[in-house]
């Protein structure tokens, strides 16, 4: 089992525990380049601590985790220099409060990357436009919706260039109706060709854009798919059982 | 309607309240027979009283013509001593004086001890207000740091000084640690108030970056800054708004402990209200003047941190 140049993401027998709680149990698998990969499972299944090990929020135990072709793990690795090619959003946007929307998105190119302003301010403005914000650039958090708050965060991750993003549950905090624009947002990063994992309730976003779904239970990676066997025909017992209750 | 009336009513109770305590202070003091002399306090704050210029030795004056110059020629053949700074002159040209005659008045005016005091004050918190930040600063990111050792000492700090009286550390850094480190009373002085707010402000630097929710450290993180990156764009900022109104009322405090630096014989405020009390024989009207001068300086300190708390929530 050797990694090829296209192996984005490569997670081999990644265990991970909280004290007592075994939070991941021997967790293996694969993203290529311009895979979008769905991550679903009950609550508290572990997915969220899995995407999370992926730029080293939460680290692991035991295992082995390549990135791009780093071992995330050895010891000459730079894990600031290896965040900054693996964007993340979260279920709750985490937004700078007291910086406006387009300083939220200038903030790392100009203090990690030391970038000119001047070409920060370009590109950070393209991305607003991007993420269909460039109305809102001035705003503060506080004074944007949810979703206009979660598109922000996006332009906030994409600004570093990064060649992966994580994105955590990203619209479980928002309105019904915002939740649209924000899926929008990452079908077109997906159609660009953009390296996602996605933890999502999502199952029309999953099914629509994922090119492979993976099931999660209780720290275990259960189920590794193409959306359409994962959906129409699940042949794992607690698959078939969560499918029930959520489709 | 009903609530604007009652509004008015207990407004009228709370001006009452204050004209009562102000006229018991006023018969507080006629019953025991006190006679208020607030001109009695005045030269201790502003001092307009002239200044005699006297002859150094006998001699012979000569003043020239456009009377801004006089010069004694002493009989002793000295060198002869030039005046150019006075307002009158008291003696005409040719005069012969001796040694202590008045020669000339300066006028106008000059701080009194009071103002002197209040200077210095102001100079001890000023410099102990901005090594208490920045101190305080330092072991409150120790306190919440990951390594022991530094986690500990923090520890160690805060508890130690939190828990001995201001006075006993000023006692012991002038006596011991000054003597040590041949330090001046003023040094010593900021040193032991620097020392002790660094303690809280620490403390409330702690709970501020800990009242910050952890997903703002997390994303910091997640786009490549370091932890010391997250902290200075973005953590701290927030945190730092967070604990104006405790800071404020924290260095509200350090002006008003800085008046026990008084002990180690440093002419502050206090210690300057003392020793006109024994000059001018009006001890009331001095210690209440001492006191509106600190409520002064601890008024335009909270003041001045409620206009930057305005200007900082421009995002909320
Ligand atoms: N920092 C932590 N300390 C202790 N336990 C934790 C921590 N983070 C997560 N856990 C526990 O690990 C388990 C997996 O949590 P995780 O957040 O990964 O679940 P999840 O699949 O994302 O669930 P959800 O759908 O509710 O977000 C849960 O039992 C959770 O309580
Ligand atoms: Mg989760």
């Amino acid at each position: 089992m050797t990694n090829t140049p296209d192996d984005m993401i490569v997670a081999k027998n990644v265990d991970k525990y909280f004290g007592e709680l075994h939070a991941l149990k021997d967790v293996s698998a694969t993203v290529k380049r311009g895979e979008v990969v769905v991550i679903v499972g009950p609550s508290g299944s572990g997915k969220s601590t899995f995407l999370r090990t992926l730029n080293q929020l939460e680290e692991i135990d035991s295992g082995s985790l390549m990135i791009d072709g780093t071992d995330m793990y050895a010891r000459d690795t730079n894990i600031n220099k290896l965040r900054e090619h693996v964007g993340m959003v979260f279920q709750s946007f985490n937004l700078f409060p007291h910086k406006t929307a387009l300083e939220n998105v200038k903030l790392a190119p100009l203090k990690v990357s030391g970038r000119a302003e001047a070409e920060v301010h370009e590109s950070a403005k393209e991305l607003m436009y991007k993420v269909g914000l460039a109305e809102r650039m001035d705003n503060y958090p506080s004074q944007l919706s949810g979703g206009q708050q979660q598109r922000v965060a996006i332009a906030r991750a994409l600004a570093m260039k990064p060649s992966i993003m994580l994105f955590d549950e990203p619209t479980s905090a928002l309105d019904p109706e915002m939740v649209g624009e924000v899926l929008d947002v990452m079908k077109g990063l997906a159609n660009e060709g953009m390296t996602m994992v996605v933890v999502t309730h999502e199952m029309g976003f999953a099914r629509e854009v994922a090119d492979r779904v993976l099931f999660m239970e209780e720290g275990a990676l259960l189920v590794d798919k193409k959306p359409d066997a994962f959906f129409d025909n699940p042949d794992h017992p607690r698959l078939k059982q969560f499918l029930s209750k959520v489709l | 309607m009903h609530s604007k009336q009652r509004a008015w009513f207990w407004n009228a109770v709370f001006f009452a309240v204050i004209i009562g305590i102000g006229c018991s202070v006023y018969l507080a003091g006629k019953r025991i027979d006190y006679t208020w002399r607030w001109d009695r306090v005045t030269p201790f704050i502003i001092n307009t009283d002239p200044i005699s210029i006297s002859a150094e030795r006998n001699g012979t004056v000569e003043i020239n013509a456009d009377q801004s110059q006089i010069t004694l020629i002493p009989d002793s053949g000295e060198e002869s001593f030039v005046i150019t700074e006075f307002t009158e002159t008291l003696v005409s040209d040719g005069d012969l004086v001796f040694e202590g005659d008045t020669l000339a008045e300066l006028h106008g005016w000059r701080i009194g001890p009071i103002v002197e005091g209040l200077i210095v004050t102001i100079e001890i918190s000023l410099y102990s207000l901005l090594i208490a930040l920045a101190l305080g600063l330092l072991i409150g990111l120790m306190r919440i740091s990951a390594n022991p050792a530094a986690r500990k000492l923090a520890i160690v700090y805060i508890e130690v000084i939190r828990g001995t009286p201001l006075l006993v550390q000023i006692f012991i850094m002038y006596f011991f640690i000054g003597t040590v480190l041949e330090l001046e009373r003023f040094t010593s002085g900021v040193v032991a108030l620097s020392v002790f707010t660094a303690a809280y402000v620490a403390e409330i630097i702690r709970a501020g970056i800990q009242s910050i929710p952890d997903g703002q450290m997390e994303a910091a993180r997640s786009l490549g800054m370091s932890y010391p990156k997250a902290m200075i764009y973005v953590i701290l900022p927030q945190a730092f708004k967070r604990t104006l109104p405790p800071l404020a009322g924290q260095f509200i405090n350090l002006i008003k402990d800085s008046s026990l630096v008084s002990v180690i014989s440093i002419t502050d405020l206090t210690k300057a209200g003392r020793e006109v009390v024994s000059g001018s024989f009006a001890p009331f009207e001095v210690w209440f003047t001492v006191a509106l001068l600190y409520l002064l300086l601890t008024g335009i300190l909270s003041w001045s941190i409620q206009r930057l708390e305005k200007r900082l929530s421009a995002s909320d």
